[in-house]
This record gives structure tokens, C-alpha cells and sequence, in this order.
């Protein structure tokens, strides 16, 4: 094969996949954004998938506006990452409702906390989507006053906010 | 060059091995990459080497990339093209994870399924097995002989 066939080859193969992985993306319902939102002072880092949970609208990018709610003790920290996540270290007083067991959990959370409270679901911080998912669910369980702490436990705990 | 390695390194059977087992292997590690676009982007976003604008693009095209070079190595279409193509993506796979494990970056790399954080001991082992493809690819570019079941050929030495 000459240099020549060789360079078409690659040109058809390229060419071949670049229209399939374009047209397959646009056509999937999870295909995602040409560009994604990759800066992290923009709030939580997401590639835009059409199946995606990110509400910007919902969060609070200032920890010093969580640590005021959290002062006032006037909504409950709900934790979406995995109970061991949990058990090794928490926000004071956080839930665990880990999302990945939210099916098998959210009976007994929806016995305990009733869907009129204020909640703030958190996971590491901006590049996690845990607690956008969180927040998804249990807004789709009737819970209307969901917000997103999104610089979560990482940031809590390197400003030395209260943890257990 | 000893002339056993010398004819072991030019057997057709060699080729044929090389290329599948490439092929097999790129084939497979797309399928996951294809069916969870934004999980990919985010290993890709983890590996803290490229440009938010270019994070996306790689995570729609790179997996096809990998699919359809995979099919032409198994299938014998284009074989040269397609181990070019492999070997190049298997070089940049080789830089970035050298860059990530001399600045002691943990990370997953996202190769055949996701969720694997990388230890420094994991990073070593994706490099090596990666420079093993990289040596399947160039056995089958440097190929020049008749190669053995391809679906399509073009030229003697194809």
C-alpha cells in the first residue's frame, strides 16, 4: 500500500467517524453539548447532557450564604454521596441520602422529613453532579424548597466548618 | 537482528494476532465511551491537560475514532491507516498519562470502563500495557508483506 492509499485510509476512517460520533451524539438522548461548562467559578463542571440534572438556578455558589443557613439551622444538609463518603466524614448533623440508594431510601427519609422543609443537598464540591441529582429526585418526590450547596464537603471542611 | 526475531516479526500470523487483538481491544474499550458521553467528558476534564473549549469534541469524536479503527483492524480494510491512527491516539494516551504520574496527579483514566481513580501503581501498569499496544501498532504499520484475512484488499503489501 503506497503512502498515498495509506493517507486516504486514514482520511476515510477519520472522515467516517467524525459523521457518525456527530450525527450518533445529536440523535442519543444522552448525547451531550458540543461545548460543556468546564469552569469551576461558573459553579458545578458539566459536559451539558441532554440527560443531566444541573440547575444552576439552584445553587449556592457563596459558602458563606450556606454557612448562614447552616447557623440558622433553618433547613436540613442532606449528603448525596455514597455512605461511606458519609461515614468517613460529614457536615455537623448532615443526613446521609446517599443517590444512588435514593429508591430504597426515600421512604424512610419522607417518613422522617416532611416535603414542606428547606433542604440543602451537597456532595464534594464543583465537580461532582450528586447533589444536582439529589436535589432533582426529591423535588420530583414534592419537595419545593431544594437548594445545592456546590462547593460541598471539600470547601466546608477546608474552611473548618463544623464536621463529624 | 537475529534471524529467528527476524522471521518471527515477519510472519503473517504475528500481523494477524497483533491487529486483532488491537482491534478487539479498541472495539471494546469504546463501547462504554459511546453509551455515557458526559461521564467520558469528565475523565477527560480530569485529566487536567485540555482546553475547556476541546473537552467535549474529544469525548463526542475520540470514541469513534477508536470504533472505527478497531472494525478496520479486525476486518483487514485500510490496516496501515488504522494502526497509524491507533498508534497516534495510544501516543498521546502515553504523554498524558506520563505528565499525570510525574506530577503525581490521581486520576481515572477512563480507558474500558469509568470510576477507577488511578494510584501511582496503576498509572505504571497503564503504561506499560499501553507501550504494548503501541508495539502491536507498529508491528502492523511497518508490516510489508501479504497480510493474512482482510476483508478487502487493495495492494500485495496492504
Amino acid at each position: 500500500m503506497s503512502g498515498k492509499d495509506t493517507a486516504k485510509g486514514i482520511l476515510i476512517i477519520l472522515g467516517l467517524a467524525v459523521i457518525v460520533a456527530f450525527t450518533a451524539n445529536f440523535l442519543s438522548p444522552k448525547g451531550i453539548a458540543l461545548f460543556g461548562e468546564w469552569d469551576k467559578s461558573q459553579g458545578v463542571v458539566t459536559a451539558r447532557a441532554k440527560d443531566d440534572f444541573i440547575v444552576h438556578e439552584l445553587e449556592i455558589d457563596n459558602i458563606l450564604d450556606a454557612k448562614e443557613i447552616y447557623d440558622k439551622g433553618s433547613a436540613v444538609f442532606v449528603d448525596a454521596r455514597a455512605r461511606q463518603a458519609y461515614e468517613d466524614g460529614h457536615i455537623k448533623n448532615a443526613i446521609s441520602l446517599p443517590v444512588r440508594q435514593f429508591n430504597e431510601l426515600i421512604d424512610k427519609f419522607a417518613g422522617q422529613y416532611p416535603t414542606s422543609i428547606s433542604i440543602v443537598t451537597y456532595c464534594y464540591g464543583r465537580e461532582c453532579e450528586e447533589s444536582h441529582e439529589l436535589a432533582q429526585y426529591l423535588i420530583d418526590e414534592g419537595y419545593t424548597d431544594v437548594k445545592i450547596f456546590i462547593d460541598g464537603y471539600m470547601c466546608w471542611e477546608a474552611e473548618g466548618y463544623p464536621l463529624e | 537482528m537475529n534471524s529467528e526475531v527476524r522471521r518471527l516479526l515477519c510472519s503473517n500470523w504475528l500481523e494477524l494476532v497483533a491487529r486483532w487483538v488491537l482491534g478487539l481491544t479498541f472495539l471494546y474499550a469504546s463501547c462504554h465511551k459511546i453509551f455515557e458521553p458526559a461521564d467520558f467528558a469528565k475523565i477527560i476534564y480530569g485529566y487536567y491537560l485540555f482546553p475547556d473549549f476541546s473537552i467535549n469534541l474529544i469525548a463526542i469524536i475520540l470514541p469513534y475514532m477508536e470504533l472505527f479503527s478497531g472494525l478496520a483492524l479486525l476486518l483487514g480494510v485500510y490496516p496501515r491507516s488504522a494502526a497509524l491512527i491507533v498508534g497516534g491516539m495510544l501516543t498521546v494516551f502515553i504523554i498524558a498519562l506520563t505528565i499525570n504520574l510525574i506530577r503525581g496527579h490521581e486520576f481515572d483514566c477512563g480507558c474500558f470502563s469509568f470510576g477507577n481513580t488511578g494510584q501511582t501503581d496503576a498509572a505504571i501498569q497503564l503504561l506499560a500495557r499501553d507501550t504494548i499496544y503501541l508495539f502491536l501498532a507498529l508491528l502492523v504499520i511497518f508490516f510489508d508483506r501479504t497480510r493474512r484475512w482482510c476483508v478487502w484488499r487493495r495492494a500485495d503489501f496492504d
